[in-house]
This record gives C-alpha cells, structure tokens and sequence, in this order.
C-alpha cells in the first residue's frame, strides 16, 4: 500500500519528455490555427469557437487531467483499471446504440454526444485497456504460462478490438492489436504462445487481405464501402478491373472517376506533403489547404501532417518525427526504470500506442499505409485525442516519478 | 545518448520494443525524404497543373498617326459589365441548399407516400430509386447558378437601363471551362450605362466593370483602306508559350497597314498565372511575363488632304460611288492621300462584326482597296505614255497632223485601223501636238503611236514599271497588266491592238497608284519611285533604348530614258489641258496654281464586249513651275461622262484644299526645300 501524498523529490518529472510534449503541443496549436484560418468561414468565427483556441482550452484540460494522474499513484489508479475498462466497454456498447452514438456526419457511428463536445469512446477506451491489460499481465510470470491466463489476455484485448471494429473505426481497432502484443511480450509470456499468436494474426491479416482485393462477391466480408475502396486504393487496385467483362466506355469512365474521387484524399495529402520539399513554403504560405484541395474536414485532424509537411518542408516533418522519438525514447527509459512489472507494462503500452498512431498516420499522409481515421497524437485536432494523449504522458510520468530508487 | 542508451540496453524486452520504434522511425523517415526531398519536382508539378491556370495577356496594339502624328489608330478602353464568379460563390451555395432543401423534404414525402402504399417501412434496396443521384444533384446546382445569375442580371439591366439576355448555355460552358475569367453580361457600355451603373450597383454582388483595351478609329470612315482592319484572333505568335489555359482577347490585322505591319503593331503577348482553388474559382494572379506593347507605326498620309480628297469624291458623286484617289509627293513618293471609295467603318471590325454586318461591307464594294487593289483601263491618260514613245521615235511636235471625219458622225474625227473604225471625240481639222493631246486625239495618237512603234511604247511603259506591283502592301495589290515586249512582237499582236493600246485600252490595265507614279515620273523630271505610306516605326515608349525605325523616303526604282525636252512638251500639255480653253480637263484649275492634268475615259466592257460602264480618270500634277503634288482621280460609272466632266472637278477641290493648307502652314516636308508656288504669301518665307 502506498499513500499518495508521500513527499516527492525534486528530480521527478522527466523534463525531456515534457520539453518534447510542450514542443508538440506548440506546433499543433500554430498548425491547427494555420490549417483552419485559411476558410474564410472558419475565421470568421469569434474567436473562442475558433478550432486552435479549443485545441488550446484542450491542452490545458489535457496538462490538468494529466498532472492529476501524476500525483496519484499508479498503483492507486491501477486498481480502478478493470472499473475503467468495463466502464469503456460498456461506452463501446452504447455509441453503438444510434439513439446514444452520433455519426458527427460521417459513416461511423464513433461519438457520444455531451452537448458542449461530442466525446469518442474509442480513444479513452485504448487508455482503458492499457491500464487494465498492464494490471491483469502484470501478475508473476508463472501466471502467465497458463493458457488460461493467456486466453484471458486476449480476450481483454479482443473486446474493445471487435467494438471499436464495429463502429466502424479500423484504425483505432487496428492500433489496439500491437499494444496489446507488445505488453504481452515485455510481460513475458512465453515465446510458444508469442509464436503461435503472431502466426495467427499474420494468417488471419493475410486472409483479410486476400479476401479484401480478390474474393467474389459473396464471399466478401461485410465492411462499409469506403473502408474497402481505401484498401483497394492502397493495394493499388485499378477499379477497372473489378468492371464487367462487357462494360460501356461509359461505364468505365464512371469507375476511373470514382477511383480518382476515393483516391483524392491520399492524392491530395501526398501532393502538399511532396511540394513541401526540404524547407517547406512557410507557415500558412501552403496552397493545398488554403485553396481547398486538402478536404477542409480532415486538414486540421487527420491530415494535420501534410499541412505541417507543406509549410515547413522535410525540415519540419524531421523536427516532428524528433519530438515524438523524444517522448517514445524517454517512455522506454521510464519503463527500464520503472519499479515493478506494472509500471513497466503500463509505460510500454503506451509507448507502443502512441507509436502506432504516429506511424499510421503520418504513414497514411505518404501513403505507405492505408487511409484510416486515426489522429497524431497531441497534433491532431479534436478533445478527446489530446485528452488521452496527455493522460497517457500523465501515467509515464506518474510511473517515473514512483521509479526505482525513490 | 537517449535512443543509443535505449537499443543498447541490458534488458531484450524493452530493447525489442526500442529497435522496433526505432525502425518504425526510419521508415518514416525515409519515406518522407523519398517525398519531399527525392520525389519533390513530380509533387509541385502535380500542385501546379492543379492550382494554376495560365492565361495569355495580349500586348496593348501599337497606334497609327499620320505624318503629323495625329492619331489614325488608337485604343480606348472598353467596358464590359461582368460577372466576377468568385464573388458568387456564397449566392450559388445558399441557393442550392434551398434547392437542396426542397429536393430532401420533396424525397421524404415520395418516400412517405411509398411507404404507406407498401405498408411497411423500406429497406435499402427498395430505397434506391428513391435516391438523389449526384447527377441530380449537378443539375440542381446549375439550377441555382442560373436563378442567381438571372437574378442580378435582370437587377443590372433594369439599372443601366439596356435589355440583357443571359444566354444559359453560354453561361454554362463559361462555368465550367473558364471559372477563372469573368463572365461578360453586356460588351462595350456607353458612357452613360457606365454611369448608371456606378450609381446604382455598388453593392459587390459580383457585378463590375471589366476593363479591356478596344481598337478605336476616331475618324470612323476617313483612310480605312489604308489602316486596313482587325480580326479576332487569340493565337500565339512565333517564339511565343503556345499552351495557356485561357486566352484573353486578341486580335491581328487583316487588311492595310494593321495587316501589312501587324508585326510591328501587335507587340509580344505576355503571361500571366492564375491560382485557382480546388473549386476552379479565382484566388490570386501573378503577371510573370509582362507584355510589350506594339510599337507605333507613323504614316506619310496627311490627314487633312486625306480628308479633303474622301470629301471632294464624296461630294460630287456620293459617298456610295466606286472610285479612288491618290494624292503623292512627287519628289519622294509619299502617299499623301489614298482614298477608295464605298468607305467603311473599321471600328465595326473591331467590336466584333456580325454576318449580317460582313455581308453588307462584302455587297457595298467596300472590300477591296481600289487604289491598288484594283485594275482599271487608263484610257487616254496613258496617252502620255503614247506621247513620250512618239517624240522620243522623231515624232515633231510642230507638224500639223490631218485628223478626218468620221463618216458616220462628221461634227468628230475618226480613223480606220484595217476595216475597224476608231472615233474620235476631236472634231476634224489640222493638229500640232499639243492641240492633238489636249483634245485627246484618238486618231493623232493611234497614227503617232503606231508610227513610233509599240515595242517603244512598251519599252517606255517598263520604265514606268507599268505591269508590276509598286509594293505598298503585301497581299492587296495587284501589278495590274502591261504586254511584254515578247507579247506584241508575237505573231497574233497586229496595229489594231497598238491602236487599242494607244488609246489606253485592251491588254492594259493600272492601278490608280500607279498612275500617281507615272505621272510624279514625269512631273519630277523623270525619275520613278517607289511610292511610300510608312514613313516610320517607333517604340510607344520615347524612352526606349530601342531607336525608332525610318522607311526610306525617294526611293528611286528606275529613271526613265526619255529625254528631256520629250518631258518639257508633255508637261506643257499637261498644263494646257487644264489651261487653254479649249481643253479637257479645265474644270480642275484652281487660279493661281498651275495645275497640269491628263483626262482619260475608258470603256469597260463584259465578257461579250457589251459595254457595262466607264472609268474616268484625271491624272495630274502640280504646279506646274515646281511640281510636288500628283493628283489622280479614278471613278467607276455606268453613266455617261468624261474624264473631265467626272474627275477634274474632284481634283480642283483637292488642289483647293493643298492650296489653301499651304497658306496656313509651312509645308511640312522632310529634309526638302520649300517650293514657291508663284506667289508670296503673307508671313511664310518662300526659299531655303
């Protein structure tokens, strides 16, 4: 039993981190204001409903909620862990719900609406899980030879994975599977059931795949259409093939139309990341955004890199990729030091969850992965991204301030 | 260091994760250098074909002054009302979400209606006729565009007060191939449609004023086959970026001195680029490429006798009658007035003509510039051509010559050529030289000329340059016809079409220009020049480091063989015909300037040699003592006359205008002593 309020010594934050994370947040307020500022109609607003402004009232709530977590010990908060799992879950369930979950617009069903702000379940589940698997793999490593304890972890994993899948929102889900692989690993669980699962993840990722660009029809799995025409469109699928053997000119044309339409997004990403070149056109100097061929819709969240890309060139996308190799690096050192497995567990799932983000989403901007609606951690406009972003810091933190030696 | 520290450390978990982030990293960052640093060119090609549109500027069109600098040609600015898409682009969206709107609440009722007849709520499939389909939903957008556009159509027609018809389709194609450029509602306001709508339509809906550089003829109808006229036309010129998006208005010139010196006159075409947003709509424009102006090109035409010889033609015989006049400075060539008559208004090219329009100018005979264009039979004033041969082959000018009558018309002389009868307007008696050629003899010059023999003739029309073109213009003028000397030395050439020859008919035809030199030839005392109209060309700006470009004056092309005593007697004929009482061309002398002239009628008959009508001429020069200006008048007529009757009374009024311009002003000539014309006018000193 610890007590919370034991006296903490000077030397307790790890200050790089919080440098690169200051860094971070720096860069995603002046891009969210740059990718947002360019529409008229959104400069137009007063300023407290301008995005950069909320995304600034978010880094705050975000530093306060993780400050918060810091000063309470992680062993307390890891008691709460299946509460908060189970109480996520049961989020998950009810955004499914269409009376509870909002679509914000959008094909998936992915919001909770709370009057001031739409909260998105998904992204606070993740923290959820990483608390409650650390806790739950954090037992003596005896344990965990018991395919029973195994089972166990994976099923905690696979819960929120198919909820999150269901929405649907295949990034956020897809995010959750090297999380959870990774703390089972550094938990120690033994390299037979490692194998054995990596295989099956493999046999079943290529199934998907096969099925995704090859299946008839029929045998397709049932998943909304724009998920499918973004794989399609990374695998570098030609629509026309998928045409009927006695298609119109006509037809065809309607089909590499379509094609190009699903293809703009990544098209129009990749050319602002591209004709940034090495020093960028300057902060708010980008035409890609201000003219309108970024969607207006996904340039401050999900494509903020490619905005940030263009205006500041390779020099820039450098300097970002840095900071969060900061903060990873620094959560790696916080896990080696942490006092106990559950530390340790803790600060590695989120050092693997905010990797996975960073990877897939600047990966999406030049198209060395599939488009998918996950946000870049602390740059990506939208509450409850930052929200979690911060908290994850807070629990690294909080795991380095109750280190070896104090 | 951090990352080093991280991968080296003694623990394989944590160094598995650490390597793995750490390959992740690189992965990233290898593709972002393969992007933005390796693959940059192809990604800001991409960024430019997308966002940018370039546009072709023409070049503001080089003016056309005469000799004095007057301005001939020139450009004004031309409104057009125009609608400024960009402006419109929140009008357009508010109203297709009404549209829209309706269309949704429209859907549900449909749908609603289904649904009860079916009894049950439907499911997808069953909902897919009822769908909006994008293309649906493209035409109701248009819909919108349309209802806006008409909207502040009819509010801008109602407050400049004109009728404006807003043609959809055109509108339409205008949207979706040119979103960049502004639409124009009505070309070339008036004055007051400028005022009126400064007054009333201030309010920034997407109506403005559009500026564009219009070709303008201030005098309308004065010199226009001379200035010639434009065509419309947007293409790149030579060593010019032959792809742009767009093209603004430009034009070349098709006729005259705007197509003979199009080059000079039309300047270099700049390029400007346009930053267009993901909607095609204007953002922002960068002229990267300015335009040169054209450079301006100075005539020797003097507008004022310009304007006084399309006066003295139109005066007497209309402004519809078919005929020419040239006025030349008979020491240097130039063309101090060139007049083809119908006339028509070059600015009607300029706005954009209309078929109707193009129609009515090829009917009126307005298309051809008759005074080189066009080739006439000179009839009797090539009888100084006749004269020349015959004094010059011995012909003595104080023999008394027997002209007989005619046999069917004894009052008139006439002559036998074989068993052909060619009249004589002269009546029978005895003529010297002179009287021969100041009544036009036709039997004293068919015998003199047939006598000399017509290789003479011929010899001395070629050095005149009778047959070939003086090179005023490139492609509107024509050589006209003169037989060579392996011609008339041919078999089937006999004195009959010497005799027609003689008389300035048959296989001769002129242009009124070359007439003008013929006669400056004689005038000058023998020397033919090329004749001029572009004195010179000048870069608009004074200050350009580029000098101005001099045509040469007195360009000398041949010097006739002649002698000169043959000259003296034809010029002393000359002046008698306008002289002497009983001459010819008495109606074109002005007291106190001796003018010498030359009348002549030719026959102009149609294929079966049925007679269609006559060409007058009166060729002339003066004064007479120092002579500057050659005159020649041509009209074309279905009606009876003479030269004299039709033609001199044309040049008297022209001789009147040089007159009286030369007691206003110095004579304005270049590098050339000033002439005494015989008198002492009050305040000009007459000498070097």
């Amino acid at each position: 039993m610890y007590t919370t309020n034991y006296n903490v010594p000077k030397e307790t934050f790890d200050k790089l981190q919080i440098a690169a994370l200051l860094g971070l947040m720096f860069i995603g307020a002046a891009f969210v204001y740059s990718a947002t500022m360019a529409n008229d109609s959104a400069a137009l607003q007063p300023w407290y409903n301008q995005a950069w402004v909320r995304q600034i009232v978010w880094y705050v709530l975000g530093l306060g909620l993780a400050t918060f977590v810091c000063v309470v010990d992680y062993h307390t908060l890891s008691r709460w862990a299946d509460v908060a799992y189970w109480l996520m879950i049961l989020c998950l369930i009810a955004v499914l719900i269409p009376f509870i979950g909002t679509t914000h617009g959008w094909g998936a069903r992915r919001w909770i609406d709370l009057g001031a702000f739409q909260f998105q379940p998904s992204e606070f589940a993740k923290l959820a899980y990483i608390l409650a698997g650390a806790s739950f793999l954090s037992r003596p490593v005896e344990e965990l030879k018991q395919p029973v304890i195994f089972w166990k972890g994976i099923g905690m994993m696979m819960l929120p994975f198919v909820l999150i899948l269901k929405e649907p929102d295949l990034g956020s889900a897809l995010v959750l599977l090297p999380t959870g692989l990774v703390m089972m690993v550094v938990a120690g669980t033994p390299r037979r059931y490692l194998l054995r699962l990596m295989a099956c993840v493999g046999l079943l990722g290529a199934l998907f795949v096969a099925d995704v660009l090859f299946a008839p029809a029929h045998w397709q799995i049932p998943m909304e259409n724009y998920q499918r025409n973004r794989l399609l469109i990374y695998f570098g699928r030609d629509y026309k093939d998928s045409a009927p053997p006695n298609a119109t000119p006509a037809e065809l044309q309607r089909l590499r139309q379509r094609q190009l339409d699903d293809a703009y997004n990544v098209r129009q990403a990749l050319i602002s990341v591209g004709s940034g070149g090495l020093f960028g056109k300057g902060w708010r100097q980008g035409t890609q955004n201000a003219l309108g061929y970024l969607p207006r819709a996904v340039a401050h969240n999900d494509f903020i890199f490619s905005v940030i890309a263009e205006e500041e060139g390779f020099v820039g996308s450098v300097m970002v990729l840095t900071l969060y190799a900061v903060v990873l690096f620094t959560g790696l050192r916080i896990a080696g030091q942490a006092r106990d497995r559950l530390g340790r567990l803790m600060a590695v799932g989120v050092v693997t969850l905010i990797f996975s983000h960073v990877f897939v989403n600047i990966g999406m901007n030049i198209r060395i992965m599939p488009v998918t609606g996950v946000p870049l951690p602390l740059l990506s406009y939208g509450g409850s991204s930052v929200l979690c972003s911060l908290i994850a810091v807070g629990l690294m933190q909080n795991i380095h301030i109750h280190r070896k030696g104090y | 260091m951090l990352v080093v520290d991280e991968l080296k450390k003694n623990d394989p978990q944590l160094r598995l994760v650490a390597v793995m982030v750490a390959v992740g990293v690189c992965i990233l960052l290898a593709g972002l250098w393969w992007v933005q640093v390796v693959s940059v060119h192809e990604y800001q090609q991409h960024l430019e074909t997308q966002a940018y549109r370039s546009i072709r500027l023409p070049a503001v069109r080089g003016k056309i002054l005469d000799r004095d600098g007057r301005v001939l040609a020139e450009n004004r600015p031309s409104y057009n009302l125009s609608l400024f898409l960009n402006d419109m682009r929140a009008p357009f969206d508010a109203a297709y979400a009404k549209l829209y709107k309706a269309a949704r609440l429209a859907q549900k009722d449909r749908i609603a209606a289904e649904e009860k007849r079916v009894g049950h709520s439907l499911h997808k499939a069953e909902l897919k006729p009822f769908r909006l389909t994008s293309d649906y939903l493209d035409g109701l957008r248009q819909q919108a565009r349309l209802s806006v556009v008409n909207d502040i159509v009819t509010q801008a027609s109602r407050n400049i007060d004109v009728p404006i018809v807003l043609d959809p389709k055109d509108f339409n194609t205008h949207y979706a191939q040119e979103r960049a450029l502004p639409y124009p509602l009505l070309k070339n306001l008036t004055a007051t449609q400028i005022a009126r709508f400064a007054e009333n339509m201030t309010n920034g809906c997407g109506v403005e004023l559009d500026m564009q550089s219009a070709r303008n003829y201030p005098n309308g109808t004065v010199a226009a086959h001379v200035l010639g006229y434009l065509q419309h036309d947007d293409s790149s010129g030579t060593g010019e970026e032959s792809f742009y998006n767009y093209r603004l208005p430009d034009y070349k010139g098709l006729s005259g001195i705007e197509g003979q010196f199009n080059d000079d006159l039309h300047g270099r075409a700049g390029a400007e680029s346009v930053l267009v947003n993901n909607l095609g709509y204007r953002q922002s424009a960068n002229v990267w490429n300015k335009s040169e102006p054209g450079h301006n090109v100075v005539l020797t035409v003097d507008q004022d006798l310009q304007k006084a010889a399309e006066a003295a033609l139109r005066n007497h015989w209309g402004a519809g009658v078919r005929g020419s006049v040239v006025v030349m400075d008979v020491r240097n060539g130039d063309i101090l007035a060139m007049v083809s008559s119908p006339s028509y208004d070059p600015n009607q090219f300029a706005q954009g003509i209309n078929a109707d329009k193009y129609a009515a100018f090829k009917n009126s005979g307005a298309e051809n510039n008759r005074a080189t264009h066009e080739n006439y039979a000179p009839g009797s004033i090539f009888k100084t051509v006749v004269a020349l041969a015959a004094l010059e082959a011995g012909l003595d000018p104080n023999r008394t010559f027997r002209v007989d009558p005619n046999p069917r018309d004894t009052a008139k002389g006439g002559i036998y050529i074989g068993r052909r009868l060619i009249r004589d307007t002269a009546p029978p008696g005895e003529y010297k030289f002179q009287r021969a050629f100041i009544h036009s003899s036709n039997s004293y010059f068919v015998t003199n000329g047939i006598r000399a023999g017509v290789e003479n003739i011929v010899r001395i029309g070629q050095e005149f340059h009778l047959g070939e073109r003086t090179g005023l213009f490139a492609r509107q003028e024509t050589g006209g016809s003169f037989p060579t000397l392996d011609r008339v030395r041919a078999n089937d050439w006999h004195d009959g079409d010497t005799a027609n020859m003689c008389i300035g008919q048959g296989e001769i035809a002129v242009t009124p220009v070359q007439m003008a030199v013929m006669i400056a030839a004689i005038a000058n005392g023998g020397t033919v020049l090329f004749p001029r109209l572009v004195q010179r060309i000048e870069p608009v700006d004074e200050d350009a480091a580029e000098p101005a470009k001099d045509l040469p004056a007195g360009l000398v092309r041949d010097r006739l063989t002649v002698h000169p005593r043959s000259l003296q007697l034809v010029r002393e004929a000359m002046l008698a015909d306008v002289e002497s009482t009983e001459g010819t061309g008495t109606k074109a002398a002005v007291p106190g300037f001796r003018i010498c002239g030359k009348t002549g009628t030719a026959q102009v008959q149609d294929g079966a040699n049925h007679l269609t009508g006559y060409n007058f001429w009166f060729a002339s020069f003066a004064p007479y003592e120092n002579p500057r200006y050659s005159v020649v008048v041509m009209v074309q007529s279905a009606g009876t006359g003479s030269g004299g009757t039709v033609c001199a009374p044309i040049a008297h009024d022209i001789y009147e205008a040089i007159v009286q311009k030369n007691q206003l002003h110095l004579p304005a000539v270049v590098g050339e002593a000033v002439y005494d014309t015989g008198r002492h006018l009050p305040g000009v000193r007459s000498g070097k």
